[in-house]
């Protein structure tokens, strides 16, 4: 995971120099250099808004509306942090924003968050199924989707901090500034978040 | 040795390998000799090993196009903005400053305004004036006159025409209005009904002076200067009748420089010439002999009142 993690860092580093440049084209006023960017962290801000809400079509409406504030944003951007933790925090302030509406109108209508029905894996299982051994792959889908539940049922403090960390593989340092938050905070609740997600494992699973 | 509570809030960082020095050999110690935790420390590694083996979402195929149609709708609507007031050191000054020319502009255009309203507002109300007339003293009276009988005859000389025709229409209208300075002028000397002193412009020469007055400030300005100034003399009129028209008309406006006349305005038609000038009243009978040598003299009026400088003279020379 670790080595992973360096591979992915290495590929932000290299991102990063690449996101200015497009970033001071779109302060410009040249809007295509926005689809660059839109490119290059499409899918790692669709993800962390999917495992946010582990709802798919609320992760595609999220990632849009973060990517379009952004856009509308990014003459505030001064480059104090990386692009792409400016990026993130705006997605990820959507995601918890957009599932306080969805606790809302649930309480209002009776409907627990947590319904499996709720979250989008299945649409995502589909095109998957048609594998060499569909068995298998029905397997994992299932346990993703266990894990998944168990995601979606933390607090959003510590959900926001395991899918940043455990997910996306952001560091210590990164989360802070994502969140803007103090490294020791970033550990207690990264702590905090990976027991809750055992117990809810160990209960939906049972022996891990 | 810590507590179990303690140690499990640690084990997850203890995973990371991010626990200090001695936070880290202290879990170490108690897990050797704790199964609870050490099974517990495995839950989370199998946990981490779920988590981090979760397959990531592929965005949809249409996410980028969409994204980017609604960004462009967003520069579109920006671009108004930017097109009104970007780049801001360039559009700013410049609006700041045409707002401000705009400003002097009105505020100059209000000011002149004032001054062109003073102008008008009398004569937009001529009847009053002439009630008020009527208590005037006599000599009030011929002033009053005599300054609207000169405008008359300023009107015909600012619309002199080069053509003939036109020459025609203002030396009868010349000769209409040294008519009515006669008449005017009678009325006067015998002193007979107020209301016959004062003259009634016609309603041509009355549209004319609004449109001069609309013409401009400084105009209406020059002009009642002009007015004020004929408003302190008396008038004569001669008829002056000769051989020819032409060379007489000539002889007479030498005359007229020899004796310091001034504002000197002549309009010569095929049958007649009409001069026009200021006279000093002194000279007034020298020139008169002078006239005589040239032609038949016919005095319609002769004001010489001595207490005045200068005589507003208009001299009429037709054919014997």
């Amino acid at each position: 995971m670790l080595w992973v993690s360096n591979i992915i860092d290495g590929q932000k580093a290299l991102y990063e120099d690449e996101d200015i440049k497009f970033v001071l084209a779109c302060q410009k006023g040249d809007t295509e250099a926005f689809s660059v960017l839109v490119e290059r962290h499409q899918k790692q801000m669709l993800n962390i808004a999917f495992r946010m809400t582990g709802d798919y079509d609320e992760a595609c409406d999220i990632a849009q509306e973060a990517f379009i504030s952004a856009y509308k944003s990014i003459r505030k951007f001064k480059g104090e942090a990386k692009f792409s933790t400016w990026l993130y925090r705006i997605v990820v302030n959507y995601s918890k924003n957009r599932l306080k509406q969805l606790r809302g109108k649930d309480r209002r209508e009776g409907v627990s968050i947590d319904d499996s029905e709720r979250t989008g894996t299945k649409e995502v299982m589909e095109p998957l199924i048609n594998d060499s051994n569909p068995g298998a792959q029905m397997e994992k889908h299932e346990r993703e989707a266990q894990v998944q539940k168990c995601i979606t049922s933390l607090d959003d403090e510590h959900k926001e901090v395991l899918v940043l960390r455990d997910i996306q593989g952001f560091s210590y340092e990164e989360i802070g500034d994502i969140l803007k938050i103090p490294d020791g905070t970033v550990k207690s609740r990264l702590s905090r978040a990976r027991n809750a997600l055992k117990d809810c494992l160990s209960k939906v699973i049972g022996d891990l | 040795m810590k507590k179990c509570e303690e140690i499990e809030n640690n084990l997850p960082l203890y995973l990371d390998n991010s626990l200090s020095g001695d936070d880290k050999k202290d879990v170490e110690e108690h897990l050797n000799s704790c199964p609870r935790c050490s099974k517990a420390l495995v839950e989370l590694s199998k946990t981490r090993s779920l988590v981090g083996n979760l397959a990531d979402v592929e965005p949809p195929p249409w996410f980028k196009q969409k994204v980017m149609s609604r960004v462009r709708e967003e520069a579109g609507k920006k671009s108004l903005v930017q097109k009104l007031f970007y780049p801001l050191r360039i559009k700013i000054p410049v609006q700041v400053l045409t707002t401000i020319f705009i400003a002097v502009l009105v505020v100059y255009i209000y000011r002149g305004g004032e001054d062109w309203m003073k102008e008008v507002v009398p004569l937009a109300a001529p009847a009053p004036m002439m009630e008020v007339q009527k208590d005037k003293s006599p000599e009030q009276k011929i002033k009053t006159s005599a300054d609207e009988e000169k405008q008359k005859e300023e009107t015909i000389q600012k619309n002199q025409m080069p053509r003939d025709t036109v020459r025609d229409k203002t030396a009868d209208a010349a000769k209409d209005v040294n008519g009515q300075i006669a008449v005017d002028m009678e009325a006067d000397k015998y002193a007979s009904a107020p209301a016959a002193k004062s003259v009634v412009l016609p309603s041509a020469e009355l549209e004319k002076k609004k449109e001069r007055n609309i013409s401009g400030a400084s105009i209406a300005m020059k002009e009642n200067k002009a007015l004020r100034m004929q408003s302190i003399m008396s008038k004569t009129a001669v008829y002056l009748r000769v051989a020819e028209i032409d060379a007489s008309a000539g002889e007479v406006e030498k005359l007229l420089v020899k004796y310091d006349a001034k504002n000197i305005a002549r309009q010569i038609t095929q049958n007649r010439a009409v001069l026009t000038a200021e006279v000093n009243n002194r000279k007034m009978k020298d020139l008169m002999a002078q006239l005589k040598t040239i032609g038949q003299i016919k005095e319609n009026i002769m004001l010489l009142d001595n207490t005045e400088e200068n005589v507003f003279l208009v001299i009429e020379i037709l054919n014997k």
